[in-house]
């Protein structure tokens, strides 16, 4: 699928030749361990490497060298994965075939350049205006989950089930972790993690292998460092008695989160038949909670599961009428039942197995999905392919379905809803 | 089968008009591995005025009923379609607009079954009272769970106040209310008068081979019996130029107030060649006054007086156009005294030199090639332009000459403030 090519120590690049695209897409991966301060530090910091550099002194010149560039396109983002943050640059051009004449791709490695060698830093500190903007910028993306009430109750649920640990810590780190950040610090941040970040460089397209390998070298100079995989700690975690949370806001629907534990991981030899489970439990159309809570009772428009896999928890959603939490939350509880009593069919296992491989396959049919995908599965196998999984899942049978099952047990009951008389 | 080469950008499609009416469309895509159909209606919320099938009267049906109508086709005498997709390994789905209905799905596998199990459940209508009720509470929590969602109330909270008649103005889901007087008769009229294969494209793109497919289709479509094609007879109100509430507030659960300008847009009978071009036009222009490289989003973005929810689109259909501009502030005063100075200025002294038309052209065509990755996008995009009788294809020419003059014309279409609206979101007085 990719193939590998070591810069340095610690810095990879991961490069897939393909002509199935009209564009070169480029993703460049900085990791390091998951904390609320470094969090918030490094997505402010990813916020001010996009804005403007030395180079392109202002947000507006640095989009205009973009936009010269047949509409390339370039930005940041933080996201997260097990006990792993991650600041992430994504870059798009058109392929020169379509301009002839145009070296695009080229000028684009000078502009990435920019952004990540060529920072606007004067006295060891980034500018006072744009790092104040993009504080506040961060700031309101924080406070903004607030208005999307599925987010929020997301968010709820998974602190009063893991809290301060890295299933519950945010990307973004936190408001009072934002404020705190100086231009100073967010220079030391930016220092720390060109230096000591593990890096994954990635590039899709129709292009000249080892003259991309000869431009990176050229263009991004990392030098090599001393890095240590990380990932979270596995802890099993027993369920005494399960927790209900309820909070109010004003707002209409009931929005219903059940937080459930599960000693399956994604590092687990188990991980693919957990996939299957939570699949017939509740991650298609045909599956146990959308057929029972949709179709049967007409209690929900969405009634889906998800496995997080990284956190080893299995977490169930669905937009109620609040008055009628009781009831969901014991239909919830029946299909999860039946998977553990084995009241499963080999019809529900076919078609989970046929949509997880469905899935897959057409993760191909985007450049930012091979991506994240092999980004993901290169660290249980680094010669990952589609088909290696498919073959995993294809082995799954009812008998381990009923056995992974029975490992998941309800830990949190969290409700969202509105305030009384709100409600109606 | 009609072959058209679209030379410069590499792309190849094969369309037909079977014998029934239907207008087919494939697309294959090199190197891709799954194939996305989409079986489209040219039927949306905003027809809720029209003649049914064989009749001679106009009706009004009640609202929402285009979009109960594409839930309720998902269910049948043996059972949930779903199930039949799922086991074939696809992933399908449905979404209705104000002025389509499409049925999809996509998958890596078994693509003619597939594309069978498509044709037959969007051509076999299978309605009772029973399982019309059954969808009302499902279709009510729907409905809910937008009403929570205060970006959705303000993007519709706008259109709400620039149409005084037309059934844009209508939310597409209807209303808890509304949806309690919908039949399986509704239904059926409905689906009659809009479901014909006349009114319909059936659009394939990706791994496909367009022989075989077309073949097949045309087979399936020969062996079904439909009604001759009749002209489909809507009807509009006629609505005002400008708009019909100046300013609303809704108070909401919300950290920051939000605060969104609409801007009704005159040329709202435009099809075809003339209408891509005020379109892509209008969008320069949104783009050189409201965009990241404009002195407005400078100076705003100084002043904090937006954020990154700062967007602002241009949408256009037969009948209908607007132009918004909207962002999460602190300031919305501020903020919408800004947007206005902008526009004004824009209309004393026109701002676009012959250099940021250059360089937006090179921009757009860039990020139309881009979306040409995206086979979803392909198939969306190629229906709705097809309804609106243009070619997506053409935008790469089109945008290549088009001129100045267009640019200023499109502006025209909704600079004048006596169209404009402004809806904001507010948090709770503490």
């Amino acid at each position: 699928m990719f193939n590998k090519t070591k810069l340095q120590k610690g810095v990879h690049l991961y490069i897939r030749k393909t002509e199935q695209f009209k564009t070169v897409n480029v993703t460049i991966k900085w990791k390091a361990p998951l904390e609320q301060k470094a969090a918030s530090e490094r997505t402010v910091l990813a916020n001010v490497l996009e804005d403007s550099n030395a180079k392109y002194r202002t947000q507006s010149e640095m989009r205009k060298a973009l936009d010269e560039l047949y509409g390339t396109v370039l930005y940041t983002d933080v996201s997260k994965r097990s006990a792993e943050h991650t600041v992430s640059l994504f870059a798009e051009c058109v392929n020169d075939e379509y301009f002839e004449g145009e070296d695009i791709f080229k000028q684009l490695w000078q502009l990435i350049q920019a952004v990540v060698f060529e920072p606007n830093v004067k006295d060891g500190a980034f500018d006072q205006a744009v790092t104040d903007r993009e504080k506040r910028n961060v700031r309101d993306r924080i406070r903004s989950i607030y208005d999307d009430k599925t987010r929020f109750a997301q968010k709820r649920m998974l602190e009063i089930m893991r809290p301060d640990q890295p299933a519950s810590v945010s990307a973004y780190g936190t408001e009072e972790a934002v404020s705190s950040i100086t231009k100073e610090s967010l220079y030391q941040t930016y220092e720390q993690m060109i230096t000591n970040d593990l890096i994954d460089i990635y590039v899709v397209g129709d292009i000249d292998e080892s003259e991309i390998i000869e431009q990176i070298k050229k263009y991004l100079p990392f030098a090599a460092r001393d890095v240590q995989k990380l990932s979270a700690k596995t802890d099993t975690y027993s369920v005494e008695s399960v927790k209900t949370v309820r909070e109010q806001q004003d707002m209409k629907q009931g929005k219903l989160h059940l937080g459930f534990t599960t000693p399956v991981t994604f590092n687990h030899p188990d991980y693919n038949k957990m996939q299957i489970t939570n699949g017939i439990f509740g991650g298609f159309a045909h599956s146990k909670l959308f057929m029972n809570v949709r179709e049967k009772e007409s209690m929900a428009y969405y009634a889906n599961s998800a496995f997080a896999s990284h956190y080893g928890i299995v977490y169930v959603t669905a937009g109620i009428d609040a008055d009628l939490e009781e009831k969901a939350v014991q239909l919830i509880g029946e299909q999860l039942t039946a998977l553990q009593q084995g009241d499963i069919t080999e019809i529900e296992l076919n078609q989970t197995v046929a949509l997880l491989e469905n899935s897959i396959r057409s993760a191909n049919d985007s450049a930012r999905s091979q991506i994240e995908i092999y980004d993901q599965y290169k660290e249980l196998d680094e010669h990952f392919t589609a088909e290696k999984l498919i073959e995993k899942w294809q082995s799954v049978t009812l008998e381990d379905v009923k056995e992974m099952a029975n490992t998941i047990q309800l830990e949190v009951v969290y409700l969202l809803s509105g305030k009384e008389g709100t409600s109606k | 089968m009609k072959e058209v080469i679209f030379d410069q950008l590499q792309e190849k499609i094969y369309t037909e008009t079977l014998d029934n009416g239907l207008k087919v469309v494939i697309l294959p895509k090199r190197g891709y591995s799954k194939t996305f159909v989409t079986f489209t209606t040219k039927y949306g919320s905003i027809d809720r005025t029209f003649k049914p099938h064989g009749k001679d009267e106009f009706i009004t049906v009640p609202d929402g009923i285009a979009h109960f109508l594409e839930h309720k086709m998902f269910e049948k005498e043996d059972g949930d379609v779903f199930q039949k997709f799922s086991l074939n390994g696809a992933s399908a789905n449905a979404y209705t607009t104000f002025g389509r209905t499409a049925y999809l799905f996509s998958a890596t596998n078994k693509v003619m079954e597939n594309t069978k199990v498509l044709l037959d459940f969007v051509q076999q209508p299978y309605f009772t009272e029973q399982t019309v009720d059954k969808e009302k509470g499902i279709i009510a929590q729907e409905i809910t769970m937008y009403d929570d969602q205060p970006d959705w109330r303000l993007y519709f909270g706008t259109i709400e106040n620039l149409y005084k008649e037309h059934p844009v103005k209508i939310d597409i889901a209807g209303t808890v209310e509304s949806i309690q007087d919908i039949t399986a008769e509704h239904l059926y009229t409905c689906y009659e008068t809009f479901y014909h294969p006349s009114n319909m494209l059936l659009f394939v793109v990706g791994a496909v081979n367009p022989e075989e497919m077309m073949a097949f289709i045309k087979e399936d479509q020969a062996q079904k019996s439909f009604d001759q094609p009749e002209p489909i007879k809507r009807q509009f109100p006629s609505e005002i130029k400008a708009a019909d509430i100046p300013e609303r507030v809704l108070t909401m659960d919300v950290s920051k107030p939000k605060l969104n300008i609409g801007m009704k847009c005159t040329a709202a009978n435009q099809q075809g060649q003339e209408m891509l071009e005020t379109e892509l036009s209008a969008n320069l222009v949104l783009d050189h006054l409201f965009g990241r490289t404009s002195s407005f989003y400078e100076k705003a973005n100084r002043e904090g007086l937006v954020d990154e929810s700062f967007s602002y689109e241009f949408s256009m259909e037969d009948g209908y156009g607007f132009a918004m501009v909207g962002s999460d502030t602190d300031e919305p005063d501020k903020l919408e005294a800004l947007i206005r100075q902008t526009i004004k200025e824009a209309k004393e002294n026109w701002p676009v030199k012959d250099e940021d038309l250059e360089r937006m052209r090179k921009k757009k065509i860039g990020q139309f090639m881009r979306s040409l990755n995206s086979i979803e996008f392909i198939a969306n995009q190629y229906t709705r332009y097809e309804f609106n009788e243009m070619n997506l294809f053409d935008v790469v020419p089109t945008l290549e000459k088009l001129s100045m003059d267009k640019l200023r014309a499109a502006f025209a279409t909704f600079s004048d403030d006596s169209s404009y609206t402004i809806f904001k979101v507010l948090p709770p007085v503490a």
